[in-house]
């Protein structure tokens, strides 16, 4: 048999690879063909060592977490309770939602098919951050679909066999999404004089040019609802009042009046002010990459402005959207756990906090829709 | 009939069925058991336990093979696990010739450092592959993790692939 030397052996090696690595960075189908075949022979004797190694699993996990669960048991109890009241009147925010986007045309989540599959397996790796789910091609899923819980954004497929599929997690270096972020306070609005002869609805109390506290979850107040009509008989005005109403704030969501500009040639009755509507705040678009274990991912490009407003923590972050996005609009994301500035151009950076829970995930939904940049041509 | 048993005998078949269970364990047993959020990487251990048993050379050709199985279940670059799993093996055979007669003490310290310096090693090549945020401090912490616990497995992971990389006499003697 011929012998290598050593150095010959290094070398060949190395050049294989080498090799290895350029038909996988080429993305050619030979790779995942090979991979594809690997796994079929596999599973097998991955399900039967699944089998032996369970009761050993189990032990560990009830030596190691016992305790914690039970905390996080005692905690989650609590937190359902808190929560069954909120979601229902979520879902129905949500449908009303729905339902106006629908009227206007506009592209709903409720619009995109799903599939429902279960964490099967995790990474071996201390580096990447993968799942494996027990639904691939068969399902209809392909590489580049989003893949979410009940809570919000989990990650997106980066491989998919017939029966199986790869998830990278948000919080994987290699993953980058397209967000949306808004401020925690209204940006700085001018007042609109309004000339005494307009027909003017104006809300009482302060004025719209009023800076709002951050939102913190304390009560403000918010939208005016059915107008009460104060009319004095002795005299020819009728001032109609619109009455404020008083209702918890979402952070991130503090209303404003929207000044309509002069119509044209309109003479005296140049403007006219619409109350306050709840109108969302302007939002910023900006790239979050994650970060790695332990690390929470993060959001760049965004820049302050004043059209922008302040950023601050616990605001809410969707999805961008668009045709060229990993994923469809408005998919909750997180909130903005802390806001780094730095200086210069450069903008901020904002650490995101994901509404999911990534560190025990077991069923998924898997968003049937494909972005246009993970097409195969 | 001889020519197949002498193929079923082959050192790499050996190591590569080795590899194969060894695989479906680090898939299933050691995913689930992270002392300090960290992976215990067998399949490394086997790597260097390859150079340590039977050479830098046959180290370096069972770390690339069992690198190369691990990445068949690795979303990472393909090749990447190969390639440095397969300069574990090297460098632990390497480390072992040092001492004339290697004790056992010796041969854990050969395949703590070198499975140390494979986990340094990864996300630095994978740097160079275009795959960066990999490169944290918190590499360190799971090169050290790994390292002891490899060390510590080290004598059992050496003896098992002394069996098979490594022909007895009377295996040597039955092909002839």
């Amino acid at each position: 048999m011929y012998s290598f030397t050593r150095r010959r052996l290094i070398v060949v090696l190395l050049l294989t690879s080498v090799l290895l690595l350029t038909l996988d960075r080429s993305e050619s189908g030979l790779v995942g063909g090979v991979k594809d075949a690997f796994g079929v022979v596999f599973r097998p004797v991955e399900s039967f060592a699944n089998v032996i190694s369970r009761p050993l699993s189990n032990v560990w996990r009830g030596v190691v977490d016992y305790s914690d669960m039970r905390k996080e048991n005692l905690a989650l109890k609590d937190l359902l309770v808190k929560q069954e009241g909120a979601a229902i009147a979520a879902t129905a925010s949500v449908r009303e939602a729905q339902e106006l986007l629908a009227l206007n045309g506009l592209p709903t989540l409720a619009g995109i098919d799903s599939v429902t599959a279960q964490v099967v397996g995790q990474s071996p790796s201390n580096f990447t951050q993968t799942f494996e789910l027990n639904r691939g091609k068969s399902s209809g899923i392909r590489v580049g679909m989003t893949v979410t819980n009940g809570a919000g954004l989990v990650g997106k497929i980066t491989g998919v066999t017939l029966e199986r599929s790869v998830v990278m997690l948000a919080t994987d270096p290699q993953y980058a999404m397209s967000v949306k972020v808004g401020a925690c306070t209204r940006p700085n609005t001018t007042t609109t004089a309004v000339p005494s002869s307009s027909t003017t609805l104006a809300p009482s109390g302060p004025s719209t040019g009023d800076t709002m506290a951050p939102g913190d979850g304390s009560t403000t107040p918010v939208l005016t609802v059915p107008p009460t009509t104060t009319s004095t008989t002795s005299t020819t005005t009728t001032t109609t009042v619109l009455q404020r109403a008083t209702t918890t704030t979402i952070k991130g969501f503090t209303p404003f009046a929207t000044t309509l500009p002069p119509v044209p040639g309109g003479g005296f009755a140049s403007q006219i002010t619409v109350p306050e509507t709840g109108v969302l705040l302007p939002r910023e678009t900006g790239a979050m990459e994650g970060q790695g274990i332990d690390r929470l991912p993060v959001i760049r490009f965004i820049q302050t402005s004043a059209r922008l407003g302040e950023l601050c923590a616990g605001v809410p972050v969707v999805t961008a959207g668009g045709s060229q996005s990993l994923a469809p609009a408005d998919l909750v994301v997180g909130t903005v756990a802390r806001v780094i500035t730095r200086s210069g151009t450069s903008g901020p950076l904002l650490e995101v906090e994901l509404a999911a829970n990534l560190q025990s995930l077991n069923f998924v939904r898997v968003l049937l829709y494909q972005p246009a940049t993970e097409i195969p041509q | 009939m001889k020519r197949f048993f002498a193929i079923i005998e082959s050192p790499y078949l050996r190591a590569l069925l080795i590899g194969f269970i060894v695989l479906s364990f680090q898939t299933t047993l050691f995913n689930t058991l992270r002392p300090f959020s960290v992976v215990m990487q067998v399949m490394l251990l086997c790597s260097a336990a390859s150079g340590v048993a039977a050479g830098s050379e046959s180290g370096a050709i069972a770390g690339f093979m069992f690198g190369f199985m691990y990445d068949m279940v690795l979303t990472s670059p393909f090749g990447l696990s190969a390639l440095v799993f397969g300069f574990a093996g090297y460098m632990a055979g390497g480390v072992n010739t040092f001492a004339y007669s290697p004790r056992w003490w010796f041969k854990m310290l050969s395949v703590g450092i070198s499975s140390f310096a494979a986990v340094l090693i990864y996300p630095a090549a994978s740097l160079v592959v275009g795959v960066d945020g990999l490169l944290q401090t918190r590499v360190i912490g799971v090169a050290v993790t790994v390292g002891l616990f490899n060390a510590a497995f080290a004598l059992p992971a050496v003896f098992m692939m002394r069996w098979a990389l490594v022909k007895s006499k009377k295996q040597l003697l039955w092909a002839e």
